[in-house]
């Protein structure tokens, strides 16, 4: 309980002073008072305490915060904020890609990491993307639209599978 | 800080300059609807929450309608106890349908007043007031204007809602009817909204519940009375530890920090009672019709005996629904702040005025000292455990005295959320001579009631019997005109914990109707589309049927096989049609819904895909059309998870399915494409949304899968497993037959054996002499330098990794290790002069480490691997009894070992060691280099790999020859062989050797886990040379007889890959739970070496490999280029989905190898010690 760890979370480093096998989850919401990770299943099922370590999508739960040394951790609030989007924040906000939206933090974390890996997915790609993100409000197809929205190429939609509105 | 909390209602009531609208409440006071300040802004107020369904945002477009004001100007306050007008629970789609009426009419009251002041100020008649976006104008030329603020300033308008007042024609809506984006949706994209999992309290602590063994049980004698006792001496130590809290059944714990508080709920040793067995709720049918019960008759029209008296063939079929989860992505989670004078909780609850009484019963607290403020929570599609977790809360902190925040774990929301029941339905029905349905007798059991908040049952505060609520009639009457039709309900008790779910018992009742009426169209060779229009008197539900007909392009056909197949693949449609009636018998309706689905059925494996759903519904006027649509998409792609994928399982006490693994629900790649149809009904009153489209899904899905197959299905969900066996009634594909049991290690009969044998030695062997103690050397006896050699010796030697203090202090010992002879302990290797090896010249240490003992002459059991360290080198001992000499002393004695007999005898060491103690060293073969050399030593030596990688004999001592190092035990984990015997797909290279032990891992091979994961550690401070010395001999261990059974990584994830059919067929469960609980990190595309490669799926042996499923890998080791660490299933996989686990897992990444035929016994035996389940 003595050491401190240092962390490097939406490009501030910070100091905190817990047991190095505390998960991740627990400093971002409880120490650093940030909401977009969320508690789902503690078990790296659902993804909704997904968060960015350098560009990959991880879950928050199942990282200890003694794994992390100077990687850059960014969450949903180091994307954008309100006034300022990440382009994928945008995309779902104007898809309206969320009922409840406990699980949109995790949907919104993984299209991030998706799109730094692959600039312009296709429907499969983007559908296994997000298979191990998990929504219960059925909210599928709402996601699918603004994913898709950022990852066409500049010409037109990713694939024909654009729903109409 | 997030600490919502509402103005009262007196406090807006109090407000100068302001217009507000209430009515009287039934139980008197004021109920709040409208508030208007001077600056023209409204805040709106609704009982009903919003449960993610978007109705914050439908009421605020109807309230902006009927008082001609922007959108953006209003504010909805919905459910808080303080503030929020009480109207019941939100349930039964209800809140656009029921609860805005008194909204929209408190709006129009309020223009009135607005227009009646603005033409007096104008001086003008009140017909000639214009008004737009909250601005007056005398008639639509007059250039004077002054907005609703304006209008208030300075006065106090104290209206009553005026149920005469005139509301605003359709004709003329511009914000009702559009679409308008969600007004929640920014912030929670971008975390800057607060749901009640983020409300943050000044001093608030955490706390966690520990839920009694009959998890989702909630009556029965034992309910509320199981407790036996609590050791709360098990927590002691758990830093932070606040409190815990027992009262009857309800266990808690309270901790300052989160991460504190699962800890101690985790530890927390509690003692149950036996639970009664319940019956087998995993084939509901049975335990359901022996649920007792007593019918209600709900209609009974013509002579349905006599009927199907005369009809040609009776038709008698069944329908069986399983218990199936609400399913909230986020467990239930809630903040108290307790006081003597008052409760103030911030709760999820879809009841908040409902709740308030619960909590003023269990906390003994009139409801007038309560304020339950509502922020949103997860999505929970009929109910879940938010009442539960905010009377845990409030039971918390006032114990802690001080805010206490609870959040459920996901195993404690699976387990204890009231389940959408299980239900039966039995139909008698026929054709008459024209094929028209001669008669209809239904009837149906669904055994639920409202599922009372579980901390009043625990506490005892109302007692555990069951109470029956007549839920099972939603929509029990057919839409159809049948001529005799007898309907009745059965009307029972939940047999396990439920309540309401998305369609309630409409969804088994409208399985039932809409499966029966497509097989009577089938038998009457009609069109199953054009017979129910036959049938169907309602004019909207017709209209709603042809048009959903026609925009999926329908084509009519009287049999199955209508569309065909390809290959293995065969395609099918299905109709079904509902309107969901909710609320007491008769009901109301809400709104009409039809769908078209296509399905894709595999013959061979009987997997299903939805392909596409044509989805109509008539919802009357629709507020906000993409919420409409939005939740019509919800309902289709929920419901075909319901429908396709999800059976709640069950022990013989308790709930089973306890994570997203046994509990399965639809995922991206499998949702289908939807296409919706609003029919225009904008002069009709709106209807409630939220649930129809649910209600069709399984007919539609059925009667699809017939028309594909000719089969007709009537119990749900269609697992591939069910579908596999109806179509194609052939054992599953050959399972390699399962090996007889691998060799058992067996100490006890062998004892004796022993014990004659070496009763001679022990004479012959006697005691060793005493090494005279001697001071602890001084600080400056030792260079620095030896020093430094010595560290890294005890780091070679991994000797802290055992001898380490039970409180983490170095060397200090005491650790217990369970060997097949018993407990020993090792001991404090301090330089403590008592406790330690203070008073230990080097020679004793020497001894000690080469020959198995110690100063005093007495011998140590080979769980110290002497036997290896006699071939360390001379300077490396010296360095390391350097290096030990300068640790801080403890005081501390480890226990003394506990040995069956006659292993107890320890002089009996001395002739164990005649017989297995070799006097040589480390193998040397100049002709191999100096590195090869310098590795021998270190792995024979101070490394002691062969002390857990060699197996040992029935006397503890490691086999030699070619079982050198040819795997082994150790801690309870299986340490596999090394070199030529290894069974690890891909061959151990020195490359892969040196990443595992620099880095923990190896690409090819997987992480180190249990306790090669402290060595990994330990060996961190060795130089890189050292560790490429040891990665050299290790890969030429068995020299060139590695290669038979070992191909490329890319070869064995290919045959990993082409195994997994046959997998999955095989064991389908285990497949299952694959996916939904280990597939997030191990999937091709994951980022974890593919499990093809890793040894323990390979082993002889699922030890490890079960081990670590139940145990997880709590840090990821070495040089950490992997973040994420396992977590441990042991407490949320039941055994047998563990074992089958397993068994999936060994079937396609092993597919070479024999399965296994120990795992469930494994299992039983870990499991054994495992945490007790939440």
């Amino acid at each position: 309980m003595t050491r401190g760890t240092e962390l490097v979370v939406n490009g501030k480093r910070v100091r905190v002073d817990v047991a190095p096998q505390t998960p991740l989850l627990y400093v971002l919401r409880n120490d650093l008072a940030l909401n977009g990770p969320k508690y789902g299943c503690g078990l790296g099922e659902c993804g909704a305490c997904a968060v960015l370590v350098g560009d990959r999508s991880v879950r928050a739960c199942a990282v200890p915060i003694s794994a992390l040394g100077d990687r850059q951790v960014t969450t949903l609030e180091g994307l954008g904020s309100r006034d300022e989007p990440h382009p994928v924040q945008s995309a779902f906000i104007a898809c309206d890609a969320a009922q409840c939206g406990y699980c949109l933090n995790g949907m919104i974390i993984a299209t991030v990491a998706l799109l730094r890996r692959v600039a312009h997915p296709d429907e499969s790609q983007i559908r296994e993307a997000l298979r191990y993100h998990l929504c219960r409000c059925g909210t599928h197809l709402e996601i699918l639209d603004a994913v898709r929205s950022v990852a066409a190429p500049p010409e037109g939609p990713a694939s024909g599978h654009r729903e109409e509105r | 800080m997030t600490s919502q909390r509402e103005r009262p209602v007196s406090s807006y009531l109090a407000d100068h300059d302001s217009l507000t609208v209430t009515r009287l409440a039934a139980a008197g006071g004021e109920e709040l609807f409208i508030a208007i300040g001077p600056d023209g802004r409204v805040r709106a107020f609704n009982g009903h929450v919003d449960l993610g369904t978007g109705i914050r945002t439908a009421l605020a477009q109807i309230v902006a309608e009927e008082l001609d004001v922007p959108f953006g100007s209003v504010e909805m306050v919905l459910g808080s106890t303080g503030a929020a007008p009480n109207q019941g629970a939100t349930i039964a789609s209800e809140t656009i349908q029921v609860a805005a009426v008194p909204l929209r009419l408190a709006a129009a009251t309020a223009r009135a007043w607005l227009v009646a002041r603005a033409a007096a100020a104008f001086g003008c008649a009140e017909a000639d007031i214009v008004v737009s976006d909250g601005v007056a104008r005398p008639g639509a030329e007059g250039n004077r204007f002054l907005s609703y603020g304006e209008l208030i300033a300075g006065s106090r308008a104290r209206l009553r809602i005026d149920p005469d007042t005139a509301l605003k024609p359709v004709a003329d809506y511009r914000v009702v009817g559009r679409a308008q984006p969600r007004v929640d949706i920014p912030d929670k994209a971008t975390g800057a909204f607060s749901y009640v999992h983020d409300v943050r309290l000044p001093g608030m602590l955490h706390g966690r519940v520990v839920r009694p063994p009959y998890a989702g049980f909630d009556h029965g004698a034992h309910v509320g009375s199981s407790l036996v006792a609590v050791d709360e001496a098990s927590v002691a130590d758990v830093p932070g530890l606040v409190c815990v809290v027992t009262i009857g059944d309800f266990v808690g714990v309270v901790a300052t920090r989160e991460e504190n508080a699962i800890l101690a709920m985790q530890r927390l040793r509690v003692t149950w009672r036996d639970i009664p067995a319940i019956p087998d709720l995993n084939r509901p049918e049975d335990a359901i019709r022996g649920n007792p019960a007593s019918p209600r008759k709900l209609l009974d029209r013509g002579d349905v005996d006599r009927a199907l008296e005369g009809a040609g063939e009776i038709m008698q079929r069944s329908y069986v629904w399983p218990f199936q989860m609400h399913g909230s992505i986020g467990p239930s989670c809630a903040v108290a702040d307790w006081r003597p004078d008052g409760l103030t909780v911030w709760s999820g609850t879809q009841n908040p005025f409902p709740m308030r009484g619960d909590l003023s019963r269990l906390m003994d607290m009139p409801e007038e000292m309560i304020v339950v403020e509502r922020l949103e929570a997860a999505g929970c599609y009929g109910r879940n455990c938010a009442d539960d977790v905010t009377a845990d809360a409030a039971l918390l902190s006032r114990a802690a005295g001080m805010p206490v925040r609870v959040q459920l774990t996901r195993e404690q929301e699976h387990g204890w959320e009231p389940k959408g029941a299980g239900q039966v339905v039995d139909i008698r029905g026929g054709l008459d001579r024209e094929g028209g349905p001669a008669a209809y007798a239904f009837e149906t059991r669904y055994p639920s009631n409202l599922a009372p908040t579980l901390p009043l049952l625990l506490t005892g505060k109302i007692p555990p019997t069951a109470s029956v609520v007549q839920m099972g009639d939603r929509t029990a009457v057919p839409p159809y005109a049948y001529g005799n039709m007898r309907v009745t309900v059965h009307d029972m008790p939940p047999v396990a914990r439920a309540s309401w779910f998305r369609g309630v018992s409409a969804l088994p009742n409208s399985f039932a109707h809409e499966s029966f009426i497509d097989e009577l169209a089938t038998a009457a060779g009609v069109d199953p589309i054009e017979y129910r229009l036959r049938y169907l008197h309602d004019p909207r539900a017709a209209d709603l049927v042809r048009a959903v007909a026609e925009r999926a392009k329908w084509k009519p056909h009287t049999g199955p096989f209508s569309h065909g197949g390809d290959g293995d693949i065969l395609y099918g449609r299905g109709f079904a049609y509902a309107l969901y009636v909710h609320g007491s018998f008769p009901g109301t309706a809400a709104a009409w819904s039809a769908w078209v689905a296509d399905v894709a059925v595999n013959r061979k494996t009987g997997e299903i895909a939805v392909t596409r759903v044509v989805c109509g519904q008539d919802t009357g006027q629709v507020v906000n059309p993409d919420g409409v649509r939005h939740q019509i998409h919800g309902n289709v792609i929920q419901s075909t998870s319901r429908v396709l994928k999800e059976q709640v399982d069950f022990s013989s006490t308790a709930v089973e399915s306890l994570e997203w693994g046994a509990y399965p629900i639809l995922r991206f790649p499998e949702v289908p494409d939807v296409d919706v149809l609003m029919l225009p009904r904008p002069d009709d009153p709106p209807l409630g949304a939220g649930e129809s489209a649910s209600v069709p899904s399984a007919a539609a899905i059925a009667n699809a899968i017939f028309d594909a197959t000719g089969v007709r299905f009537r119990e749900l969900p269609l697992s591939p497993e069910r579908v596999r066996a109806a179509l194609n009634p052939l054992p599953p594909p050959d399972v390699q037959e399962k090996p007889r049991s691998v060799r058992r290690r067996v100490a006890g009969p062998l004892a004796g054996a022993f014990a004659g044998a070496l009763a001679l030695g022990a004479a012959v062997l006697p005691w060793r002499s005493p090494i005279p103690p001697v001071e602890r050397p001084a600080a400056d006896v030792f260079s620095a330098a030896t020093v430094e050699r010595g560290r890294l010796a005890a780091a070679l030697g991994a000797c802290n990794v055992c001898h380490v203090g039970s409180d983490g202090t170095a060397f200090a010992g005491g650790r217990a290790f369970e060997t097949d002879f018993g407990v020993i302990h090792a001991p404090n290797i301090t330089p403590h002069p008592e406790a330690g090896i203070g008073a230990w010249s080097y020679p004793a240490f020497e001894r000690a480490m080469r020959q198995g003992v110690r100063r005093d002459g007495g011998h140590l059991y080979p769980a110290h691997p002497y036997p290896s360290f006699a071939k360390a080198g001379e300077g490396d001992l010296q360095a390391l009894y350097a290096y030990l000499m300068q640790q801080p002393a403890s005081p501390r004695k480890a226990p003394d070992a506990e040995l069956r007999f006659p292993f107890g005898i320890r002089p009996l060491m001395a002739a164990w060691n005649a017989l297995y103690l070799s006097s040589s060293g480390a193998p040397r073969d100049t002709a191999r280099g100096a590195a090869w050399n310098r590795g021998a030593e270190l792995v024979e030596g101070l490394g002691h790999c062969s002390a857990c990688h060699s197996d040992r004999n029935v006397l503890g001592a490691e086999l030699k020859g070619d079982r050198h190092l040819g795997g082994g035990y150790a801690d309870g984990w299986h340490a596999p062989a090394l070199g030529a015997l290894s069974a690890a797909p891909v061959g151990w290279t020195e490359d892969a050797f040196y990443d595992y032990l620099r880095k923990g891992r190896s690409d090819d091979h997987g992480p180190a886990s249990g306790p090669m994961a402290h060595v990994v550690e330990s060996l961190a401070p060795l130089p890189d040379a050292d560790l490429r010395a040891m990665a050299i001999y290790l890969a030429s261990l068995g020299g060139d007889a590695a290669a038979p059974t070992q191909v490329s990584p890319a070869g064995a994830i290919d045959a990993a890959k082409a195994a997994e059919p046959a997998a999955r067929l095989g064991f389908p469960v285990g497949a299952r739970i694959f996916e939904g609980a280990c597939a997030s990190c191990h999937d091709a595309g994951a980022p974890m070496a593919s499990l093809a490669l890793n040894s323990n799926l390979h082993a002889d042996t699922p030890l490890n490999l079960i081990r670590t499923i139940m145990d997880g890998i709590p840090e990821p080791v070495g040089e950490r280029e992997e973040v994420m660490a396992m977590p441990a299933f042991g407490a949320s996989l039941s055994r047998p989905a563990i074992a089958d686990l397993a068994d999936y897992m060994r079937a396609r990444f092993a597919p070479q190898r024999a399965a296994w035929s120990e795992t469930a016994s494994t299992v039983e035996r870990l499991a054994a010690g495992a945490p007790a389940r939440p």
